[in-house]
């Protein structure tokens, strides 16, 4: 027995020797990680999965758009919204909640800081344990224009902002946005929130930290035609879309906000028929050509929500559709590169393919399959 | 609680509208106009109310499936289907005391009543059941309609994950 197991042994060493003149050893430098490049590819995609079945497992993966190639994880905690990226790339911010035994015990919030050439943690930062949990929104977590304050919407049920100042990497205060929700940047120390009657909090930093704000009159009506809070941002104005589906352009900078003549997503005709938008990340946008894409589909009212097939590409600055064109699969979320060639993301919340389309004819490209569990929000660098 | 909003056809569109958005809302209007200007959001205390004494005389339909009228507007996993019921959290549980309310129509008596969603914390996803419809709901500029919110969050006894939620009436809606 004992010969026999020698001859395997010396069998094995031949077979590894005889194999080594083919393929060269892959454990002869040790233990291999894969890195990225940094800055990221413009055409590189994060999605974001706040993973329904298991919520204490949150992830975000990335992707190739070029390629289709998956490149990489995170781990993301409980009731995970969307990571945040810096405008130089160098870093990658997520605000995570966790419970000190997985699913119950101590909550601890914090902005977890990870390097986006290894995507291992560089560090964390406190945060107060409010950080609101609900179906996922870019408008959850951004980051100022400067790139100086990430802040962060709270909701327990009382509604606030955590300013976290990203150059010390400290936890700064808290601004309490009564009534108010979400967060969208302005400037590069503003932001607002929208508040439940249809008005606006602005808000605007000091280089400290403190909050000057200023509340609005009612500009949405909130009962006639009430906004979702899937907006996208061109230039100096933030675009809401209404159940009904309907844009209204919101000029706003720190210090006031004006809204401008709404505009349908469709005709008379395709509204008889029950065209609207819905998702969960319904618009994307493209700041450079002024263009709005939308998820687009037939259904009442409460469709609001309800994923796509279509997509409807128009002019913001004339309100004129000037595109459109099929998917390949039904859509909940959408996305466009910041390049001046984007890829177009889409993504069904109930089935995790990732598919690929040249944004500016609707032609597929790909599509990159089993890419989580339940995919929400999508964010490009 | 109430997140997965996107719904399957079957879910979402296949269910008849049984209450308009606007009878929810004119029912509410008052309610939630005074919610915007307080600091804290005085949505619907299901847990800690005692119905109205508008229990429906008849209550059609089967509480473990999603076209059953109370879930016109619910979105999570149905306790019932998880060892609850349609009004109580499954064993080893805790209910949010707060929570987002909705207006459905009873079939049995034409009635509208309003429904508190109650979520049920504290275990993970039950996984059970999903069920989302969205008569009345709002975006989370109005907290006390939206059920895109996780109620498990924000207080002490259910600050913990979420589970399933339950579908309580409150009273009927004027």
């Amino acid at each position: 027995m004992r010969l026999r197991i020698y001859n395997a042994l010396a069998m094995s060493a031949m077979l590894v020797a005889s194999a080594r003149a083919e393929v060269p050893s892959d454990i002869g430098g040790g233990p291999s990680v894969a890195t990225l490049a940094v800055p990221a590819s413009k055409h590189w995609v994060w999605v974001n999965d706040f993973v329904f079945p298991h919520m204490a497992d949150g992830m975000a993966y990335l992707v190739d758009g070029d390629s289709g190639r998956y490149l990489g994880t995170l781990s993301t905690g409980y009731g995970f919204a969307r990571v945040v990226l810096s405008r130089d790339g160098k870093m990658i911010y997520s605000p995570e909640t966790y419970f000190s035994r997985g699913t119950r015990g101590k909550r601890t919030d914090v902005v977890t800081l990870y390097d986006p050439g290894t995507l291992k943690t560089l560090g964390e930062i406190a945060i107060p344990p409010k950080r609101s949990s609900n179906l996922p929104m870019m408008a959850n977590s951004v980051m100022t224009d400067d790139d100086r304050f990430l802040l962060i919407y709270n909701f327990n049920p009382a509604q606030s902002v955590t300013v976290v100042d990203t150059t010390t990497r400290k936890f700064v205060r808290e601004v309490e946005t009564p009534g108010c929700a979400l967060i969208y940047p302005t400037g590069p120390r503003s932001f607002f929130s929208v508040c439940g009657d249809g008005s606006l909090s602005l808000v605007e930093l000091d280089d400290a930290g403190a909050a000057h704000q200023k509340r609005t009159q009612p500009l949405f009506d909130m009962a006639a035609d009430p906004v979702t809070e899937k907006a996208v941002r061109i230039k100096d104005s933030w675009y809401f879309v209404s159940f009904a589906g309907r844009i209204y352009p919101l000029k706003v900078g720190a210090q006031q906000a004006v809204l401008g003549t709404s505009w349908w997503l469709s005709s008379e005709a395709e509204r008889k028929a029950g065209w609207r938008s819905g998702g969960v990340q319904q618009l994307a946008a493209d700041p450079q050509k002024s263009l709005l894409y939308a998820i687009m589909h037939r259904g009442g009212l409460e469709t609001h929500k309800d994923p796509g097939k279509d997509v409807w590409v128009f002019d913001v600055s004339t309100g004129k559709r000037v595109q459109q064109f099929a998917l390949k699969s039904l859509a909940s979320s959408i996305q466009l590169s910041s390049d001046e060639k984007p890829l177009l993301f889409s993504i069904f919340i109930e089935a995790a393919n990732l598919d690929v389309y040249d944004a500016a004819s609707g032609k597929w490209l790909r599509t990159v399959e089993h890419v989580g569990t339940s995919p929400t929000i999508m964010v490009t660098p | 609680m109430n997140w997965l909003d996107v719904l399957s056809e079957s879910s979402t569109r296949a269910l008849a509208r049984r209450t308009s958005r606007r009878s929810a809302l004119a029912g509410l209007g008052s309610f939630l106009l005074g919610a915007a200007t307080l600091p804290l959001l005085p949505v619907a205390r299901g847990a800690d109310s005692k119905p109205a004494g508008a229990a429906p005389a008849a209550d059609p339909g089967d509480p473990q499936s999603c076209d059953y009228w109370r879930y016109c507007a619910i979105d999570g996993f149905l306790c019932g289907c998880c060892g609850g019921s349609k009004s109580m959290c499954p064993p080893g549980t805790d209910m949010s005391p707060v929570t987002w309310i909705g207006t459905c129509r009873n079939p049995s008596d034409g009635k509208d009543y309003v429904i508190s969603y109650n979520d049920c914390c504290g275990k993970s996803s039950c996984g059970r059941c999903f069920c989302n419809r969205n008569e009345g709901d709002t975006s989370l500029f109005q907290p006390g309609q939206s059920n895109d919110y996780n109620w498990c969050s924000g207080n002490a006894k259910a600050n913990i994950p979420y589970h399933c939620s339950t579908a309580r009436i409150v009273g009927t809606a004027k």
